[in-house]
């Protein structure tokens, strides 16, 4: 048998996460107006300056347009067709500890392989899980609270603390910033709140896993992360959803806000359905993450993306503060009929702020993967430096890769380098494998793990064991 | 849409000539394209105010105007005078195998055939190749039959009077097994508005040598293409050499439509003061086993700003593809700008492809280095500048022309604003 038609076999695999958990849910209505904000401004029990703050954006997302220049092909979306909040019924009285979680939730994690319980003491992970739009879990509170860290759901900081909520929520990303983040702004259910005060380092990673569980219902999570001077924190998000016929939109907006010598790592996994191998279903994942270094500051995105059907997704840093250092390292996989087309932006306004940007891209099937980035040097960043890499590897003749970086210098002291390559896994190197009697599927599962190394070492331990993991599967069906 | 592009519409309406029925396929084609914004991603970096404001317009033709003179060259002189093909200016005998006629002058049947041909390179909805299509006064078609090899070398000057507006085109199209070397280059007195657009047609195993040199300064706005289709086998080695202007911008296509063709594209540029220059060249790879190698390198002082957009699409069909593009910038003031986009769009497998760009200033230990040999800042700058720049110049097939520039070069950096 050929190598290729080994691989063609093994395409059916099936999603791995793809069941539906039976729980009863509260869910609105199909439709967006300005009482479906009120109604979940009032779910949530917010002051009043928030629910101005949501109709404040979604009066501005009404005058925009929807964005058309990535390089993906979706049908329109329509607003009015998604339900805008969707809370597990059993959560409407909080738990207090795991043993009031319903267990069917319980076991929905579990069947994700997510180490909840056991595996997160073992780990030393502090879990807020996001199940459909309701955190349901948060554990290890009262370790953080003692180091003074706090990290709870969104919706309970802009109750208990809205004086860091106000003072931050937005400055990043603003209200008008783009489309999905205006929607965002005003119709966000859930999310995480992160705050490390002044020269803490946080005791633990802290994790979130998000699932979309409920039909028909977008998920629109908010994340703030805010670490004061000299703290440090590292932050993993993962995410799996169960398998769907309709298209379900998710359109998260992450803030980070590094002070002065503090220093954010934000890791991701990414693997939402991607739809059928027709490209049917699958989550349309429209992110927008942004973070401010300020003096001396560092911002570390890592994602692991292998999900979605359609992924539009810009982690990027705006190096505010002298000597801030900026980083973005990603894996973006795509088989089946995904797209995706994400990258970074740095924008280098401190002197001697620094950059590194390392993407590796993986195309199979009838899928594309775009990597698409912005390097400006403003005027006033004196010796500056960015260096970006960009590599992509296509597997199959039906898939395509592109890369479509911009740079923009305006200050002779700064240096920018960018290099791409594309390529395919070498026949040499599959022969070579194949010679020590390797199967071309795991030769090749070796090769691009060997590709994508640069990146899998940023990843934190736990993260980095799931990202091969998860690479390993997802090859297993598409790679030739 | 703009009062500038109205006004072309209802100019273009009023031409009736044999180029009639492209003339109003571009109209309606016009009609529907917006006016380019900061929003629109072929204009993003590169404004049209200079277009819009343009005072310049069609003036009757001075035959007073002549090319400059590049020493040691003895070319075929194609000469455009305000848009006019100048005939008197065209040798009495042309080289065997090689022929120029104005479409104008060309029977029905012939004439027939130009219009199938017109066109059919240049992207379909380039906006300024849209108005050179319902603007230019007529079409120059520069003919090379198969297995000659054309040893003078064609030159095709576009020269302008001061405030006067010129759309010129031209077709070359090369036969099988021959050679040509083109050289394209405008000159104005200022204050000009011009379109200047070729398409070039390379048979199978064809050569071509092609340069074009848009060094006019100042307040011209200069907006052109080049646009070159390639059949099996056949090859090309392209250099352009640009100064920057209020605006100025060349878009260059080069179309694998052949297996086994070699594409080289070396272009340099150098901005000064308030110029742009906007290069926006593409490389579409629609057959195996092509060959493309794009060397940009751009060096921008004063308050001007280079643009480059360079995109490889390399097509479902394009298997063992080499493309690489390499694009270096030197920016020397803080007032300056580059804004680059190297681009690879990839739908075939079995390819190598890759692409660096890279913006910075001079090496500043090479100047030290060069200061302590009691070299002065500004000139030991000037010749790492050049150094930087020379190798393209070094690869330039014809040495009459590299020796014809490297002086103009070395001028245009000793007075070029560098703090």
């Amino acid at each position: 048998m050929t190598v290729q038609v080994e691989i063609n076999e093994a395409l059916g695999r099936e999603y791995e996460a793809g069941f539906i958990s039976d729980i009863e849910s509260e869910t609105f209505e199909p439709g967006l107006d300005e009482s479906v904000i009120e109604r979940i401004s009032k779910m949530k029990n917010e002051p009043e300056w928030m629910l101005e703050w949501r109709l404040g954006a979604f009066r501005e997302w009404l005058k925009m347009e929807e964005p058309d220049w990535a390089l993906v092909d979706y049908p329109k979306i329509d607003f009015q067709a998604i339900a805008y909040y969707s809370a597990p019924k059993s959560m409407k009285d909080k738990p207090k500890s795991l043993d009031e979680v319903d267990p069917e939730l319980i076991r929905t994690y579990e069947k994700l392989g997510i180490p909840l319980i056991e595996q997160q003491m073992l780990a030393g992970i502090a879990v807020d899980a996001v199940f459909d739009s309701v955190s349901v879990v948060t554990t290890f509170r009262e370790k953080l609270y003692e180091a003074g860290v706090i990290f709870c759901p969104i919706s309970e900081a802009i109750v208990e603390y809205p004086e860091l909520v106000k003072k931050y929520l937005g400055s990043v990303v603003g209200r008008k910033d783009n489309y999905y983040s205006a929607l965002n702004c005003a119709v966000f259910t859930d999310g995480s709140f992160v705050y490390i005060p002044k020269g803490v380092r946080c005791p633990m990673e802290l994790s979130t896993y998000f699932r979309i569980n409920e039909q028909n219902t977008g998920q629109f999570e908010r994340t703030l992360i805010i670490a004061d001077e000299g703290s440090h924190v590292s932050y993993l998000e993962g995410c799996t959803a169960p398998q769907r016929d309709e298209n379900q939109l998710h359109a998260a907006v992450v803030e980070l806000i590094a002070m002065d010598n503090a220093e954010i790592k934000y890791s991701t996994v990414q693997n939402w359905y991607p739809g059928d191998e027709n490209g049917k279903g699958g989550i349309y994942n429209f992110v927008t993450k942004r973070g401010i270094c300020h003096t001396s500051a560092k911002i570390s995105w890592t994602q692991v993306e292998t999900g979605s059907a359609v992924t539009w997704k810009y982690p990027s840093c705006i190096l505010k503060g002298d000597n801030s250092v900026g980083e973005f390292y990603s894996v973006a996989l795509t088989r089946g009929r995904q797209q995706a087309d994400t990258g970074t932006k740095m924008i280098h306004i401190g002197k001697n702020t620094k950059s590194t940007i390392i993407t590796k891209g993986i195309s199979a099937g009838r899928s594309n993967n775009s990597y698409r980035g912005l390097v400006k040097m403003m005027a006033s960043a004196d010796g500056a430096r960015n260096f970006t890499e960009c590599d992509s590897l296509l597997i199959g003749d039906k898939c395509g890769a592109h890369t479509f970086p911009y740079i923009e210098s305006r200050n002779p002291s700064a240096i920018v380098e960018h290099e791409a390559t594309t390529s395919k896994v070498s026949d040499e190197q599959l022969f070579l494998c194949r010679q020590r009697g390797l199967d071309p599927e795991k030769a090749v599962s070796m090769i691009v793990n060997g590709f994508c190394k640069e990146v899998f070492k940023e990843l934190p331990m736990e993260f980095a064991v799931e990202a091969s993991k998860l690479l390993e599967i997802s090859l297993e069906g598409s790679v030739g | 849409m703009s009062e500038w592009l109205e006004s072309a519409i209802s100019r273009g309406h009023q031409i009736d000539d044999w180029l009639a029925p492209k003339r109003t396929q571009a109209i309606d084609l016009l009609s529907t394209t917006p006016w380019p914004t900061r929003k629109t991603e072929a204009w993003r970096y590169t404004s049209l105010r200079a277009v819009q404001n343009s005072k310049a317009h069609e003036i009757e033709t001075k035959t007073n105007l002549l090319p400059e003179h590049i020493t040691n060259l003895s070319a075929i002189e194609l000469v455009f005078v305000n848009g006019k093909l100048d005939k008197q200016q065209l040798p009495d005998v042309l080289p065997k195998g090689l022929s120029i006629s104005l479409g104008s002058d060309l029977n029905k049947e012939q004439q027939s055939q130009a219009l199938a041909n017109f066109s059919d390179i240049k992207p379909k909805r380039h906006l300024f190749g849209l108005v050179n299509d319902a603007l230019a006064q007529d079409v120059v078609i520069v003919n090379v039959e198969d297995g000659f090899n054309i040893k003078q070398p064609l030159r095709i000057s576009s020269l302008l009077s001061l405030g006067a507006e010129s759309h010129t085109r031209v077709q070359v199209t090369l036969g099988k097994e021959s050679h040509l070397a083109v050289i394209e280059d405008v000159q104005a007195e200022g204050d000009s508005l011009c379109t200047a657009f070729v398409e070039y047609q390379v048979s199978a195993k064809a050569h071509l040598e092609h340069y074009r040199f848009a060094l006019q300064t100042g307040s011209n706005v200069a907006v052109g293409g080049c646009h070159f289709n390639l059949l099996d086998h056949s090859s090309m080695h392209s250099t352009i050499v640009a100064f920057g202007s209020d605006l100025s911008r060349l878009d260059t296509d080069i179309i694998h439509s052949g297996e086994f063709v070699d594409a080289k594209l070396n272009a340099i540029y150098l901005l000064d003061g308030n110029e742009l220059f906007d290069l926006h060249a593409t490389v579409e790879h629609a057959m195996p086993n092509g060959t493309t190698e794009e060397n940009v390198r751009c060096i921008v002082a004063g308050r001007s700003k280079a643009v480059f957009n360079g995109r490889i699409h390399i097509h479902r069909d394009a298997q063992k593809t080499l493309a690489e593009l390499n694009n270096r910038n030197l920016l020397m003031t803080n007032t300056a700008e580059i804004n680059t986009k190297p681009e690879l769009e990839i739908y075939a497998d079995d390819v190598r492809c890759a692409h660096g760009a890279t913006s910075a200033q001079v090496d500043k230990q090479a100047l030290y280095y060069l200061q302590t040999r009691g070299i002065d800042r500004a000139k030991a700058s000037v010749m790492l500048n050049f150094g930087f720049i020379n190798e393209l110049i070094d690869l330039m097939p014809n040495t009459v022309l590299s020796e014809w520039i490297r002086p103009i070069i070395r001028n245009r950096f000793s007075a070029m604003e560098v703090k």
